[in-house]
């Protein structure tokens, strides 16, 4: 459309544009109908002098996060809002259907792109947007070779290192939990942790957890719940894409979850790319209700090891005084058999030596017809041991009989 | 005296008793020191039994 076509046989005015009080920075020509001494502009002729006063805007690359894509094959174009990933800034982009799919870039909502194309007036509505060229998608390699650098570089001051990992408490007094305010994982990890243990003590820190201000954030709420006498702490972030979980391996969050004062767990849902905090952690869990899982007991289950327990105790306590008192009646039975036991071997050694005794006894020689002298009280064994006229005894097998020397 | 004390010199003595190292005169004695260890042993092993009875009624009726 050209000035001529609009310009409807009014004649011609200008309009400046540009900063009101700064210097001119073009002028374009529009009809104006002069009105009682004064030029009114029509809107549709404003519009298009604006939108010509913007064709003159050099094309350049724009990046930002692709939202509210808009796509439908009875448009002649699609549309998205570009925004600022820092400060939420946004323009709304147009671009030709035709070109849009000959990109086949098959962006998803969140994803950061480099737009080539200038700015342009939809003229129906006298708003800006930008009218698309080309688009790229950017950062995925430009921020996995970050990562990887980062990675690198952390694992080689070793706080990725096995033995850094801490045991979690038994019995968490107080658990600290950073999330999301709004975020499903913060529910999903509270419910599971009340159902399993209802006693628990939880505090939970909000957080950003997507977007620029969120590893400061999350860096501070670990310290925060920490100096707050947490002694087990959970972080928490559903699933999300790739970008989404970034701040998850910010070096200023790994580092605060690699010098967490208390044991740490991380459950940043995620399905390829491990968030590096994951690695700094002491414990990862693949969704918030296996966090939970990790950090308190199931109290059913305590209840259930108590009772085995106690019944265990009674058992073991009946065993060993049973065990007692069969060792006690085996050894009173044995004490009340010692002394016959004892009395009968002493008898026994009695009569070997009364047999011995009897081996030894003249009887049986005497039988034999010998015969025992005895003077006195001496056993007369040489004649000069006798002298005529002494009386001696004489001993034989069934007797004995006074006789007289001779 | 605890019970373990007990229970050792009732086994000295029964095995004492069972080498036949004793004295036909020492025997009654030895003998009777027997019994009256067992006797110290076994009152103090029902004290403990009924003890833990007890406690295992009561805590079952704290269950309850």
């Amino acid at each position: 459309m050209s000035a001529r076509d609009m310009s409807r046989g009014q004649s011609p005015g200008h309009v400046r544009f540009g900063p009101r009080h700064g210097a001119s920075i073009g002028l374009v020509k529009v009809e104006a109908t002069e009105i009682e001494g004064r030029k009114v502009y029509s809107v549709r002729g404003f519009n298009n002098g604006v939108a010509r006063w913007l064709n003159k805007l050099p094309t350049l690359w724009i990046e930002g996060e692709v939202t509210e894509l808009r796509r439908q094959e009875r448009w002649a174009s699609v549309f998205f809002t570009l925004k600022d990933p820092e400060d939420g800034a946004t323009l709304p982009v147009q671009m030709p259907r035709g070109q849009f799919d000959a990109l086949d870039l098959g962006l998803d909502e969140g994803e950061r792109v480099h737009v080539f194309g200038r700015a342009e007036l939809y003229e129906q509505r006298g708003e800006l947007r930008l009218k698309a060229l080309t688009i790229e998608r950017f950062g995925l390699g430009a921020h996995l070779a970050t990562l990887e650098r980062l990675k690198r570089k952390l694992a080689g001051e070793g706080l990725f290192a096995a033995d850094r990992k801490r045991a979690l408490p038994r019995y968490p007094r107080l658990i600290g939990l950073v999330t999301g305010n709004d975020a499903a994982a913060k529910r999903d990890v509270l419910t599971h942790i009340v159902q399993r243990f209802p006693p628990a003590n939880i505090l939970v820190a909000e957080t950003y957890v997507q977007g620029p201000r969120a590893p400061v954030s999350i860096a501070t709420a670990i310290g925060d719940l920490c100096r707050r006498g947490a002694d087990v702490i959970v972080l928490a972030r559903g699933g999300g894409s790739f970008e989404d979980l970034l701040p998850f391996s910010d070096e200023r969050v790994v580092r605060a979850v690699a010098d967490c004062a208390v044991p740490i767990v991380s459950a940043v849902g995620h399905e390829q790319d491990t968030p590096l905090c994951d690695l700094a952690a002491d414990l990862r869990a693949s969704t918030p209700t296996a966090a939970a899982r990790l950090v308190v007991p199931d109290i059913a289950e305590l209840r259930a090891q108590v009772a085995r327990a106690r019944d265990g105790l009674h058992r073991g306590a009946h065993r060993a005084t049973e065990r007692h008192g069969q060792r006690l009646a085996a050894m009173h039975e044995r004490l009340r058999r010692a002394p016959l036991l004892a009395l009968e071997r002493r008898r026994a050694r009695l009569d070997t030596v009364h047999a011995r005794l009897g081996a030894l006894s003249p009887v049986a020689t005497l039988e034999r017809g010998y015969a025992i002298v005895r003077r006195g009280d001496a056993v007369v064994r040489a004649a000069d041991q006798v002298t005529a006229g002494d009386e001696i005894a004489i001993r034989v097998a069934d007797g004995s009989f006074g006789a007289r020397v001779e | 005296m605890t019970f373990e004390e007990a229970q050792a010199e009732l086994e000295q003595i029964v095995a004492r008793l069972e080498r036949g190292e004793v004295g036909v005169d020492e025997l009654t004695k030895l003998w009777e020191r027997g019994e009256e260890l067992y006797r110290i042993c076994a009152a103090k092993l029902e004290g403990v039994q009924g003890k833990i009875e007890e406690l295992a009624r009561s805590t079952q009726t704290d269950e309850n």
